[in-house]
């Protein structure tokens, strides 16, 4: 098996192509920064196996995914070098593919969205970019698989490739490069190749070479040639020089091999944008979006479909099950466990899937069409007021479907303190297993303004994440300068196919979960109902259960829910946030939603309801955030921050919106 | 020579310095093909000071206000 890097500017389609190429079922969207870390596939003719790389600019890392990529190329050799090229931005592209060029592996292109190019007057012929770029080129459309067959067959064949061409970079700094590379001992990538990354400042080449020379030679070595260039011509630095020797040859490449039949026109995006990054109503559109979100997952679309299953589980199905169980002679203990623990636990989180599914349907629309950099944008301002930029909005609205990719994607943030921030605050959005709390509860107290409750929820979080982002930024964080440059991807209409496969993919989750972790989770929580000091099948009141909830339950008090059910539901629920559903389903030994609707209206009023609610939001990321914020943050100080300010916070939120709520008379 | 920023929205104009960009800004514009001597026009300005969209070369990106102030560009 040959192995084959995937390596390209971001949002040109790289995941598109590795989906396409290997039969996978990677995530994709519509901005820059999909990918953050590497994915490895098998080649469909089981020939290769494919590497999917974060997207990058050139090879020298500004942010975490970057790094990724560089740190791929410079540890691994792959056989092959797949390039894939965003045809309508050729000439920013192949800044990156003639630094690929330079690794000196066998160099295939991928010249993707030849349609877009073409829409807009530009037509390339690859025959020609071929021969200039010493690689083999190959036109595709990765969205509809067009050109793919063509693809896998190049880069497959062995031995058949051309040698990649080298860009001149001019005597004096060809006389660096020699010298450099020819201290290089023999390795896989070629030694001009790490040459010219370092003479290009590439901290993570430098790093690499620092093993083979003495640091203070090279910074020598590296300040010298800058001068003699900086002497010869008016270039600030290495870096710049570098890049105008690769610009000029690019020109020369498109000069031979491009044709422009008309410079292009005012286009679809740029009147949808007229709209997303209105001066004014860039934001209320934002919000008005959210709140349709909540409308359709909960009044006009989720609700129903979820009620009709729930109807379904807690009537034929409970029933049926419970016939089978007796005719099959069951002994009672199974019939509990099965009727009471697995079908409260496990129903009780199922029926909320078709709001989950709606809800990340809406999520993979605002990624795929290219809204997401325009949320970026409009809210920038208000980001950077609390310490943030733009672009770490887009981990936070990730965050709204599940926090763990949302935390993943603030690698993209080129800021260190932008990012930690960004990690440590995700957690504060609400995600689709918390919806599944909200659901059963708002349908109990809430049941005319179902839509509105969620979405003061869910803003709540964001308002929360950015007045602490403010807090901490001033407090925490150590200065230092925010950033924000964002591409705009043009906008695209998704296509069906598309939407359907990554809100499958993001929802998949959530059954899995339901099938596995709240599973074993719904029989722990009924076997510690189950039983007590005194044995067996104990009544509830003299459960392990009511122990451990009463042990927390006068801490709560304060908050409106001092009840030992909602002290063990809490508990539970830093299994997952789902679990708090299946703890009630159990605690309150009801099979159907139904009946657990009126049990709970008996247990909470209104006002604690909502404040049970807010608690539930803020209170600790779920046990999987903890893993990931611990992966991402690589400090168990940040880990432990992340899960005490989120208990103090919650507490302190609940404990004001009960009693400034009874003061104004609600209840 | 006027800041980016001074510029008509929707007239064109060549990039003429980037010097006083900070570094991380200069070199993410660098990436995506804006650099001095590249064509760019300003597309719009949010409120409050906020960022401000440019094209350059068929493609959008949103950068801040303070950033385009820093740019120097000449009317073409």
């Amino acid at each position: 098996m040959i192995s084959v890097a995937l390596v390209g500017n971001p949002n040109t389609g790289k995941t598109s192509l590795f989906n396409a190429l290997t039969r996978s079922y990677e995530y994709v969207g519509n901005w820059a920064g999909v990918t953050v870390e590497k994915k490895v596939g098998v080649l469909l003719d089981k020939r290769g196996e494919l590497v999917d790389l974060p997207g990058v600019y050139s090879l020298s890392p500004l942010s975490k995914d970057e790094a990724v990529t560089t740190e791929y190329m410079l540890q691994s050799a792959p056989d092959v070098v797949l390039n894939v090229v965003d045809a309508s931005q050729i000439e920013r592209n192949l800044h990156l593919t003639l630094q690929l060029a330079e690794y000196g592996h066998p160099l295939v292109i991928a010249l993707n969205m030849t349609d877009v190019a073409e829409g807009r007057g530009l037509k390339i012929d690859p025959a020609r970019l071929s021969a200039l770029l010493g690689a083999t080129v190959v036109p595709v459309i990765a969205r509809t698989e067009k050109g793919c067959v063509e693809l896998l067959q190049e880069i497959v064949q062995p031995g058949a490739h051309p040698t990649p061409a080298k860009v001149d970079y001019g005597p004096l700094l060809e006389a660096a490069i020699a010298k450099l590379e020819a201290r290089i001992p023999e390795q896989p990538r070629a030694g001009r190749w790490l040459a010219l990354q370092f003479l290009e400042g590439n901290e993570t080449v430098a790093e690499w070479l620092k093993t083979l020379f003495p640091a203070e030679w090279l910074e020598r070595f590296y300040r010298t040639t800058e001068s003699d260039i900086a002497a010869q011509t008016n270039c600030r630095g290495l870096p710049q020089y570098i890049r105008e020797r690769r610009a000029e040859r690019i020109k020369d490449i498109l000069e031979a091999c491009c044709q422009r039949t008309r410079t292009e026109s005012s286009s679809l995006s740029e009147k949808l944008d007229a709209l997303a990054t209105h001066r004014w109503l860039g934001i209320p559109i934002f919000l008005l979006f959210m709140y349709l979100t909540f409308k359709l997952t909960f009044d006009w679309f989720g609700t129903p479909i979820s009620d009709r299953l729930d109807a379904l589980l807690s009537g034929p199905v409970s029933t049926g099950l419970a016939r089978l169980l007796q005719q099959l002679g069951a002994a009672d203990f199974i019939q509990a466990v099965v009727l009471n623990g697995i079908v409260a636990g496990v129903g009780g989180v199922l029926v909320f899937v078709p709001q989950i599914f709606m809800l990340f349907l809406i999520i993979s629309f605002i990624e795929d069409s290219g809204y997401m950099a325009r949320i970026a944008t409009v809210m920038d301002k208000l980001m950077e007021g609390a310490g943030l930029n733009g672009k770490t909005f887009i981990p936070m609205i990730i965050g709204f479907g599940c926090n763990v990719p949302g935390i993943m994607a603030a690698r993209t943030i080129e800021q260190p303190r932008e990012r930690l921030l960004t990690i440590l605050l995700t957690p504060l959005m609400s995600c689709s297993a918390r919806l599944s709390v909200y659901s059963l509860f708002v349908g109990v107290f809430f049941q005319s303004h179902k839509a509105i409750i969620v979405f003061s929820l869910y803003v709540l979080g964001v308002v929360v994440a950015l007045a602490l982002a403010k807090l901490f930024s001033r407090t925490l964080a150590r200065n230092e300068a925010s950033m924000f440059v964002v591409e705009l991807p043009p906008y695209r209409i998704p296509q069906w196919k598309t939407l359907a496969r990554s809100t499958w993919e993001k929802g998949k989750g959530f059954v899995r979960k339901a099938g596995t972790f709240i599973f074993g989770g719904s029989v722990l929580i009924w076997l510690l109902s189950y039983t007590g000091i005194r044995g067996w099948n104990v009544p509830i009141d003299q459960s392990f259960m009511r122990a451990i909830g009463s042990g927390v339950a006068p801490i709560l008090e304060p908050l409106g829910f001092g009840n030992w059910q909602a002290g063990a539901a809490l508990i539970t629920g830093f299994l997952a946030k789902e679990v708090v559903v299946s703890t009630m389903g159990i605690i309150y030994a009801t099979s159907s939603e139904a009946s657990l609707q009126q049990t709970l209206g008996l247990f909470f009023t209104p006002l604690q309801a909502y404040s049970f609610m807010v608690f539930i939001l803020l209170y600790v990321p779920c046990l999987a955030t903890v893993g990931v914020i611990r992966k991402e943050t690589n400090s168990a100080k940040w880990t432990w921050f992340s899960v005490g300010y989120a208990l103090i916070v919650a507490y302190l939120l609940a404990l004001l919106i009960y009693r400034v709520g009874l003061l104004l008379g609600f209840h | 020579m006027m800041a980016l920023t001074e510029m008509r929205r929707g007239s064109k104009g060549k990039v003429v310095d980037l010097g006083s960009v900070s570094m991380l800004v200069r070199r993410r514009l660098c990436d995506l093909g804006v650099t001095e001597g590249a064509v760019v026009s300003v597309r719009k300005m949010l409120p409050f000071g906020g960022p401000c969209t440019i094209e350059s070369n068929g493609q959008w990106i949103a950068i801040r206000r303070k950033e385009a102030q820093a740019m120097r560009v000449e009317a073409l």
